[in-house]
């Protein structure tokens, strides 16, 4: 491990590798958008923490996140990846992530990392002043995943230091539960996520939480169509961290984030996504920046069945 | 991985074949008129704040286009079995009925609820389905 020297880089050529990722997955996304109708969710703007409110039945909603990281005794990183969210029905919606990463610097750079298969589930038919969903993901990924989608257990900044070389052959399998408690009022969100995760390999279960707080700029719509009207931004702030293990379940040694969040949503159904975030002790990585857009295909459901017809 | 990813990948797709059919027939007229009647007393009393406003008709709409037009299609007059809105069943349902159903949803029929959209965009999407004509029939 500490053998591994990255190439030092220029902050150009990371800017330049940046705005590489974003310019592969824009291209998916945008054609969508020309070539499929489009609805417009009720989204709120988190990377990390989840709310009660679910696709769309029938709706397919597309998403391109990435993730740009800073280590100590470690280069930079970046971890783009995908997500392909489906409204099964009104109270339960399935999601498959594919995950990658490029670390600066070193051998094995860019690495496929695996992916996630997600459901959420909403076990009450009302609205309340407190909703949960259940929350259950299967993880299949390696080592060298750096998307950050949690953070559990005693995760560190410098577990994600190792080369991709060594950890990219680690393969992890993980089952990840959340019970997501979430809240509506007076246009505010507020969203509260304990996490349990299991790595299937007789690994003790990891703890963690996510917390985040949203609201629209204007809540009123105005009666005209417009893109950069404040009724089409959402701010807020996401905090989230670990809690320990089974075995030792407490603060010590463990990370935590704090992140404000911004998110502009086009009538079209396209939504961008900015969100800088900061590491709250010497566990954690000093800066996160996350961005991403996400489209939503409009009754995905009823067209590929009319494929079969 | 790569048979993982393909099952992965069959599964969420058979899903949405699946889902494509559950989401017409969960989508009953029925049922949104009987989840409409058990509105709570103190709900089916409330006023809309923004009830004849030109203004707001006009934001209900734009609202309506981008959130519901999807299932209830854009003339409102319903698709598949979303509920035609024109009909006497919502038009005269109160304001309050309908801000509670709007909020609540009726997720065993498929209507998600809608909570995640500020009040006051429900209620301007509230004025916009009251200035509906009334009775119009669906499409054959």
């Amino acid at each position: 491990m500490s053998a591994y020297k990255p190439r030092v880089r220029s902050r150009g050529s990371r800017l330049a590798a940046l705005f590489r990722t974003t310019i592969l997955l824009l291209p998916c996304v945008l054609t969508l958008s020309v070539i499929c109708p489009s609805a417009a969710a009720q989204e709120t703007p988190y990377f990390v923490a989840y709310s009660h409110h679910l696709e769309e039945p029938g709706n397919l909603e597309i998403e391109a996140y990435s993730i740009y990281g800073t280590q100590k005794g470690g280069p930079d990183f970046i971890a783009p990846w995908m997500e392909f969210e489906y409204g099964v029905t009104a109270w339960w919606i399935t999601e498959l992530y594919i995950d990658t990463q490029h670390t600066f610097g070193g051998t094995d750079r860019t690495v496929f990392t695996g992916t996630r298969f997600e459901n959420r589930f909403r076990p009450l038919m009302h609205e309340h002043w407190i909703n949960p969903v259940l929350y259950v993901e299967f993880e299949n990924t390696t080592g060298a995943d750096k998307t950050l989608k949690e953070v559990v257990g005693t995760d560190t900044q410098f577990d994600a230091a190792e080369p991709n070389s060594e950890v990219n052959r680690e393969h992890e399998h993980e089952v990840e539960t959340k019970l997501i408690l979430s809240s509506d009022y007076k246009g505010w969100n507020i969203s509260e996520n304990f996490i349990g995760e299991k790595n299937l390999g007789h690994e003790p279960w990891e703890f963690g939480y996510a917390v985040g707080v949203s609201r629209p700029l204007r809540l009123e719509a105005t009666p005209r169509p417009c893109n950069l009207c404040r009724e089409n931004f959402v701010v807020g702030a996401e905090m989230y961290g670990g809690l320990g293990t089974a075995k030792a379940f407490s603060l010590s040694g463990t990370s935590h984030y704090v992140a404000p969040i911004v998110s502009w949503q086009l009538p079209n159904g396209v939504t961008f996504s900015l969100s800088p975030g900061f590491g709250l002790n010497d566990n954690s990585h000093r800066f996160l920046l996350r961005w991403g857009m996400s489209y939503e295909v409009e009754g995905f459901g009823r067209k590929v069945r009319n494929l079969f017809r | 991985m790569r048979p993982a990813l393909l099952a992965l990948v069959l599964c969420f797709a058979s899903l949405a074949v699946a889902a494509g059919a559950d989401h017409d027939r969960d989508l009953d007229s029925r049922g949104v008129f009987q989840v409409i009647a058990k509105a709570p007393a103190k709900w089916r009393a409330l006023k809309n704040p923004y009830e004849g406003q030109p203004d707001a008709i006009a934001a209900g709409e734009k609202l309506f286009r981008q959130h519901c037009a999807e299932c209830h299609g854009d003339d409102a007059l319903g698709r598949g079995r979303a509920a035609n809105l024109h009909i006497g069943g919502v038009q005269n349902a109160t304001p309050g009925e309908l801000a509670w159903f709007l909020r609540s949803g009726n997720l065993p029929h498929g209507m998600p609820p809608w909570a995640g959209i500020p009040e006051q965009r429900r209620w301007q999407i509230i004025a916009y389905i009251k200035s509906l004509p009334l009775n119009i029939s669906p499409r054959t």
